[in-house]
């Protein structure tokens, strides 16, 4: 009797937990689904009249508050800046396993980098990009986007490689496979599952990253996770919050859907390094 | 092909595995770094930003002598000590707690792990929505079970809500840590345990909390470094309001460069930055290898 009333109080604390820790994206989904007019004579949990006029909405705005603009951004840059970091530390985390190079100096140097704030970087990159025209471009988002990823990915690669059976590499070897055909057409496919795993989590962090697209675009490039918070500035009528609530929910679907229906093989690679660090 | 000759091939083409990427971590942060010292000692502003004129440690000086350097230092602390610790005892006690339920339901973890997956800024945007007097469904319904709400902004509230809203979103990355941590204890070690007659709680005391120890500092160390340089939430949720009560590091030094347009001050402010990170991964490390001496 007491188990069944200790496991009905899991399931209790369960449900709390899980309402308390995701009721952002709760509240705000239900927000986006009534009316202005019931927004502001009632904020309750509880809709009276349910509307998808906010969604409808949003996609008659224009120039300042183009949604698909901002989305097609997020949704490049991030795809770019996931592929290069994958194409950038796929080949090198193999060299740091295989052929023993750089594991001493670079391996620790990269991972390390997660522990430091990267806006230390961002002055002298803004000026950079500046000179380089990449400044409100999606390739120069990308760019940083990469940056941000390549630890993880360097991580999570090396990692894989090492468990890796040495013997399949070799007899490919003794076949005369040289080094980029072994990593294209042997290596490679053996790892698709970390690959895999790698280029749902880089996405996601990439789609949710802020503080550079803040900084390095201004329109042209300006990805989501910054265009959202321009439906929060007041401008004529005040803050149309039901169409503001409409964006956020489709900036953050795209994460939300891939983390639901990936976490059987994100869900371990979210916190690789932390206990082997 | 002799041995060394083999093991010299080796290095050659291990070398131009890492190239690229190499070459690109110079580009976008050994570049930079060179341009945050010289420009941090030098007298520098859009004007004469390809000659930057060397003039010592003023911009250090002027930084360790501004109050709002020291104030933005100290919340970047608090908030991610205060933060991290609620994360992490947080995580703790529903790892444990609810370890009968998640170890046979993967879906059950991965609900608690959706807020992990949400962009902090726009967890900012959705508080200001939740938070607001008039149209936020929190005052609301504070409102209508205790007459009345706080003023979750104010100069005296504005740091607490916003570590409410940090710990919210990342006690899900603490809990998936010490859920495996905990999973990992072996059956034996319990059993073993409770044949000499350990109770449920100091089986949790002496065996399961000394064997998790080391990832429940690892979890810890991890969300305060994460949290010392929060930007995000707390730009979109407040912005340096509530009178600079909210001002990160991280806020302080992109205010220096794009509102005041200092880049001497902020690049002094980032070197000092990396400098305290250092301090705090040396720190880290030096405890890691000094656990695992032990």
């Amino acid at each position: 009797m007491t188990k069944r009333l200790l496991d009905a109080l899991r399931w209790l604390v369960f449900a709390a937990a899980a309402f308390a820790m995701n009721f952002p994206v709760i509240s705000t989904f239900v927000t986006s689904l009534k009316g202005e007019a019931e927004i502001s004579a009632s904020p309750s949990l509880w809709i009276q009249r349910p509307t998808f006029d906010n969604y409808r909405a949003i996609f008659a705005m224009q120039d300042r508050f183009d949604i698909l603009h901002f989305l097609g951004n997020s949704l490049v840059a991030s795809l770019l800046g996931s592929v290069f970091a994958i194409l950038l530390a796929f080949p090198a985390a193999y060299g740091m396993v295989r052929n023993e190079v750089g594991r001493k100096w670079l391996l620790p140097l990269v991972v390390n980098l997660r522990a430091v704030p990267l806006i230390i970087f961002a002055i002298p990159i803004y000026l950079m990009y500046q000179n380089l025209a990449l400044l409100d471009t999606r390739l120069g988002l990308a760019l940083i986007l990469c940056l941000v990823n390549v630890p993880l990915a360097l991580v999570l690669f090396a990692t894989a490689i090492a468990e890796l059976p040495l013997e399949i590499e070799e007899a490919a070897r003794v076949d005369g496979a040289d080094t980029r055909r072994l990593l294209i057409h042997v290596v490679a496919p053996m790892s698709l599952n970390i690959i895999a795993a790698t280029t749902v989590l880089a996405f996601i962090y990439s789609w949710n990253e802020f503080l550079f697209g803040l900084m390095l675009t201004t329109s042209r490039a300006t990805p989501v996770s910054v265009g959202a918070s321009f439906f929060f500035a007041a401008s004529g009528g005040g803050v149309r919050w039901g169409v503001a609530a409409a964006v956020m929910i489709l900036a953050t679907l795209p994460p939300l859907l891939l983390g639901l229906t990936m976490y059987r093989w994100i869900g371990r690679s979210m916190t690789a390094g932390a206990v082997k660090g | 092909m002799t041995v060394s000759n083999f093991k010299r091939s080796l290095r050659r083409e291990g070398y131009a595995l890492i190239a690229p990427l190499t070459l690109f971590l110079l580009a976008l942060l050994g570049f930079p770094l060179v341009v945050d010292i010289v420009y941090s000692v030098s007298r520098v502003g859009f004007e004469n930003i390809r000659r930057p004129e060397l003039s010592g440690f003023g911009n250090y000086a002027k930084a360790i002598a501004d109050r709002e350097f020291w104030s933005a230092a100290w919340f970047s602390l608090r908030f991610g000590l205060l933060a991290s610790l609620l994360e992490v005892s947080l995580g703790l006690a529903l790892a444990i707690f609810l370890a009968p339920l998640l170890g046979k339901r993967s879906w059950l973890m991965a609900i608690l792990m959706l807020p992990m997956m949400v962009a902090p800024a726009l967890v900012g945007l959705m508080y200001r929505l939740i938070l607001h007097e008039f149209v936020g469904v929190a005052p609301y319904y504070l409102d209508l079970w205790f007459g009345d709400s706080p003023a979750f902004f104010s100069n005296d509230n504005a740091f607490k809500t916003l570590v409410v809203v940090e710990s919210l979103q990342w006690t899900p990355f603490a809990l998936l840590i010490l859920h495996s941590a905990y999973a990992a204890i072996s059956l034996d070690v319990r059993e073993a345990a409770a044949l000499d007659g350990a109770g449920a709680w100091r089986r949790l005391v002496y065996i399961d909390l000394p064997i998790m120890a080391p990832a429940i500092a690892v979890t810890f160390f991890i969300r305060f470094i994460d949290s010392f340089r929060v930007f995000d939430n707390v730009y979109t949720l407040v912005g340096a309001g509530a009178g600079g009560a909210t001002t990160s590091m991280s806020i302080y030094i992109y205010q220096a460069f794009f509102k005041a347009g200092d880049i001497g001050l902020a690049v002094a402010a980032s070197m000092l930055l990396l400098g305290g990170s250092f301090v705090i991964l040396f720190a880290v490390n030096w405890a890691g290898a000094r656990a695992a001496r032990a």
